[in-house]
C-alpha cells in the first residue's frame, strides 16, 4: 500500500486522531465562547503563537508578522481583549468556527510532541460587520501530565498579505 | 457640483471645521484634484529600485501608478493603465521587467512609458504614431528624490521638493543618518490597513498628545497590570510600547508640538520626557552606539541618536518615525475610506537586532492585530459615523491651545497639548483648495 496518506506522512492511527480532534474542537469552542483565559491555559509556558504576514514565511525576526507572540505577550493580548476600555470589543464580537481537514503528522517532532495540520473557517460578527477568516493551522501539541497542551500554533491566513481592517480576532 | 472658492472658505474657520469637509464627495473630489493632484507625494524608496527594470506599484491620490527605474538610472512615475483599452499593466506590488506588456492585446511599453509595440501594426491607420504622447503612459511631470525618498508631483510647476519638505527634511536626514553606512533598506512586507473614515482623521490624530491617555487606555492598563518580568523574547519592547501612551500631565507637557507651514508637524521631546527612554542595560543598543561612534565620531553620533523628533508628518501622505525606522503612507480611497500602508527600514551597517526591533515595532503598531492602532481606527470610524449622521450644523473644534502657541524659528508654532498641528493642516488645506498654490 502506498496511498496518499503515506505520501503526505499522515498518521493513520485512529485513537490519537480522535483525541487530537476533540482537543482542537474544544479549543475552537473556547474561542467562540470568548473564554480567552481558559484558552490561554491550553498553551505551554514556552509556547509560540504565530500569524505570519507573508505566505510561506519562515523568518519571524527579519520579516514582520501579524502576530508573533510568546505566552507572555499572548497573555497581554488576552488581557486587553477583556478590558472594558477596548473599543473593538466593547460589544463583544460573536464568532463561530469550524475546524476540519485534520491531519496528524506521522513524524513526531519530539518524543512527546504531535504535529497537527488543520483548516479553519471563522465567521465573525462585530458591530454589524460580518467577516470571514480562513486559514491553515499547524499545532504542535505536547502530551503533558495535565493533558494535551499547545507548544506552538501557526496560523496561515489565506489573505495574510492583503488589505485588512485594524482588528484581528484570535484564531 | 463645483465648489466655489467662497463655499470652500466658509467650511473652515480659525478654530472649527464643517463636517462636510470629512464626508462630502465633492470636497473629496476637489482634494484629489487640488491637493493630491498637485503636491509632492512620496511614491517609493530607492532601495526598492536598485536595478534597471525594477518597478513598484504606488498610488497618487486615488490613481494607480508605477515607479520604474530605467536604463539610465532615472525614476519614472507612470500611470498603471494601458493606453489601448485601459487595463492595468502591472498587477504585482513590485518586480523587474524590461518592457511592460499589457495582458489584453500585448501593447508593449518601455520603462519610460513610451509605446514600443502593438500587434497587427499594419492594420493601424497611417496617422497612428507609437511615439505620440497620446499613446504613452501618462506620467507625473515632476519626479525628484531626497536622500533616497522618491516623490512625484502631478503638477508641471510648483515649489521644489526641497522647499516643499522644508524642515521635514530633518526627519529624513535623521533616519538616513541613523544607519552607520548612511543607507536604508525598505522592508518587502507592508501592512495594508483600511479604516472607514476620512484620510484627514489619521493626520489630525498623529500629533495629538491628549488622545493617547483616553483612546489607548486599554493597552496602557494591560501593560501596567502585567506583572511578569520582561522575557528575552522581545526584550520587553511590546510592554514598553503599550505603556508608552501612558502620558502623565507633566510628561505630555514636556512634549512640544511643532506645527509647520504646509501642514507638516512633529512631536519634540519624547525622550526628554522619559517616554521611550533608553534602557539602562541594553547590550544591543551599546553595540549599535559603538558602531555609530566609529562611523561618525562621538559628537556627531550622539547628535544623531539624540535628535528628539517623533511622528514626523509630511502633509498630506507620509509619516516618518526616525527612532524606530518606520514609514507610513496614507492613501485616500473615498470620503469615508482610507488605506494606511506601513513598512520599516533596515539600517545598513547596524546590528541585526536593531532591525528585529524595527520589525517588532511595525508589528506592534501597524499590523492588523495591533493592540494600539486598532483603537485609533475604531475612533476614526466613530467620528465618521457621528459626522455622517449629522445635520449641517455640525462643526468640529480645533481650538485647543490657540492662544498658547509660541512662534517656531523659521515659521510655524510650537507648544504643548495644542491642536496647532490640525490648524496648520487646515491652513495648508485652505491654501491648496482655494487657489492651488502652495500655502
Amino acid at each position: 500500500m502506498n496511498d496518499i496518506t503515506q505520501v503526505l506522512g499522515c498518521e493513520p492511527s485512529n485513537a490519537s486522531l480522535v483525541r487530537v480532534q476533540q482537543f482542537l474542537y474544544c479549543e475552537a469552542r473556547l474561542l467562540d465562547q470568548g473564554r480567552f483565559a481558559e484558552w490561554l491555559d491550553l498553551f505551554t509556558e514556552d509556547a509560540i503563537y504565530w500569524i505570519p504576514a507573508t505566505p510561506g514565511q519562515t523568518d519571524p525576526l527579519n520579516v514582520p508578522s501579524i502576530i508573533y507572540d510568546n505566552k507572555d505577550l499572548l497573555s497581554m493580548r488576552v488581557r486587553r481583549l477583556s478590558d472594558p476600555r477596548t473599543y473593538q470589543t466593547m460589544a463583544p464580537p460573536r464568532s463561530t468556527r469550524i475546524i476540519g481537514n485534520i491531519i496528524l503528522d506521522a513524524e513526531p517532532g519530539r518524543g512527546d510532541a504531535l504535529q497537527v495540520y488543520s483548516t479553519t473557517f471563522v465567521h465573525e460578527c462585530r458591530e454589524e460587520v460580518r467577516r470571514l477568516f480562513s486559514a491553515q493551522c499547524r499545532h504542535v501539541l505536547r502530551d503533558t501530565p495535565a493533558g494535551l497542551k499547545i507548544a506552538s500554533k501557526r496560523i496561515d491566513l489565506v489573505d495574510c498579505d492583503t488589505v485588512h481592517s485594524a482588528f484581528m480576532s484570535l484564531m | 457640483m463645483a465648489l466655489s472658492v467662497d463655499t470652500i472658505k466658509a467650511l473652515v474657520t480659525p478654530s472649527t471645521v464643517h463636517r462636510s469637509v470629512y464626508t462630502d464627495q465633492a470636497v473629496f473630489d476637489l482634494e484629489m484634484e487640488r491637493i493630491f493632484g498637485k503636491v509632492w507625494l512620496y511614491v517609493a524608496h530607492e532601495s526598492q529600485l536598485r536595478k534597471a527594470g525594477d518597478f513598484v506599484r504606488t498610488r497618487l491620490g486615488t490613481h494607480d501608478y508605477l515607479v520604474t527605474r530605467d536604463e539610465h538610472g532615472q525614476f519614472n512615475v507612470l500611470q498603471n493603465r494601458c493606453t489601448h483599452r485601459g487595463a492595468t499593466l502591472c498587477n504585482e506590488h513590485q518586480g523587474n521587467t524590461s518592457r511592460m506588456v499589457c495582458g489584453y492585446h500585448q501593447w508593449m511599453f518601455d520603462l519610460q512609458g513610451t509605446l514600443r509595440g502593438v500587434p497587427h501594426r499594419q492594420s493601424y491607420p497611417a496617422g497612428f504614431d507609437m511615439a505620440s504622447p497620446r499613446n504613452s503612459l501618462a506620467r507625473a511631470p515632476r519626479v525628484d528624490s531626497y536622500r533616497g525618498f522618491i516623490f512625484a508631483s502631478l503638477s508641471e510647476s510648483g515649489p521644489s521638493l526641497a522647499d516643499f519638505l522644508g524642515p521635514m527634511r530633518g526627519a529624513i536626514d535623521n533616519l538616513v543618518d541613523r544607519s552607520p553606512a548612511g543607507q536604508l533598506e525598505l522592508s518587502d512586507t507592508a501592512f495594508r490597513l483600511e479604516f472607514r473614515a476620512n484620510w484627514k482623521m489619521h493626520h489630525e490624530n498623529a500629533n495629538d498628545t491628549i488622545h493617547p491617555g483616553v483612546v489607548h487606555s486599554s493597552s496602557v492598563m494591560t501593560a501596567r497590570q502585567h506583572q511578569a518580568e520582561p522575557t528575552p523574547f522581545d526584550d520587553g519592547q511590546t510592554r514598553e510600547m503599550l505603556q508608552g501612551n501612558a502620558f502623565s500631565k507633566k510628561e505630555w507637557e514636556g512634549i512640544e508640538l511643532v506645527a509647520l507651514p504646509g501642514g507638516h508637524s512633529y512631536m519634540d521631546g519624547i525622550y526628554r520626557s522619559r517616554l521611550l527612554a533608553r534602557k539602562e542595560s541594553d547590550p544591543v543598543r551599546d553595540e549599535y552606539e559603538a558602531i555609530m561612534k566609529q562611523a561618525y565620531g562621538e559628537e556627531r553620533a550622539s547628535q544623531i541618536l539624540n535628535l528628539d523628533r517623533f511622528n514626523n508628518l509630511v502633509y498630506p501622505n507620509l509619516s516618518i518615525n526616525a527612532q524606530y525606522h518606520q514609514l507610513r503612507m496614507v492613501y485616500p480611497v473615498a470620503p469615508d475610506r482610507t488605506l494606511v500602508v506601513s513598512r520599516c527600514f533596515r539600517l545598513v551597517g547596524a546590528p541585526e537586532q536593531i532591525y528585529h526591533r524595527a520589525v517588532r515595532f511595525l508589528t506592534n503598531l501597524s499590523s492588523p492585530a495591533s493592540m494600539i492602532y486598532g483603537d485609533d481606527a475604531a475612533i476614526f470610524e466613530r467620528c465618521n459615523t457621528g459626522l455622517s449622521g449629522s445635520d449641517d450644523e455640525a462643526w468640529i473644534d480645533m481650538s485647543r491651545g490657540a492662544e498658547l502657541d509660541k512662534p517656531f524659528p523659521g515659521g510655524g508654532t510650537i507648544s504643548a497639548a495644542t491642536e496647532a498641528p490640525i490648524r496648520s493642516q487646515f491652513k495648508a488645506w485652505l491654501g491648496y483648495m482655494t487657489d492651488g498654490a502652495h500655502a
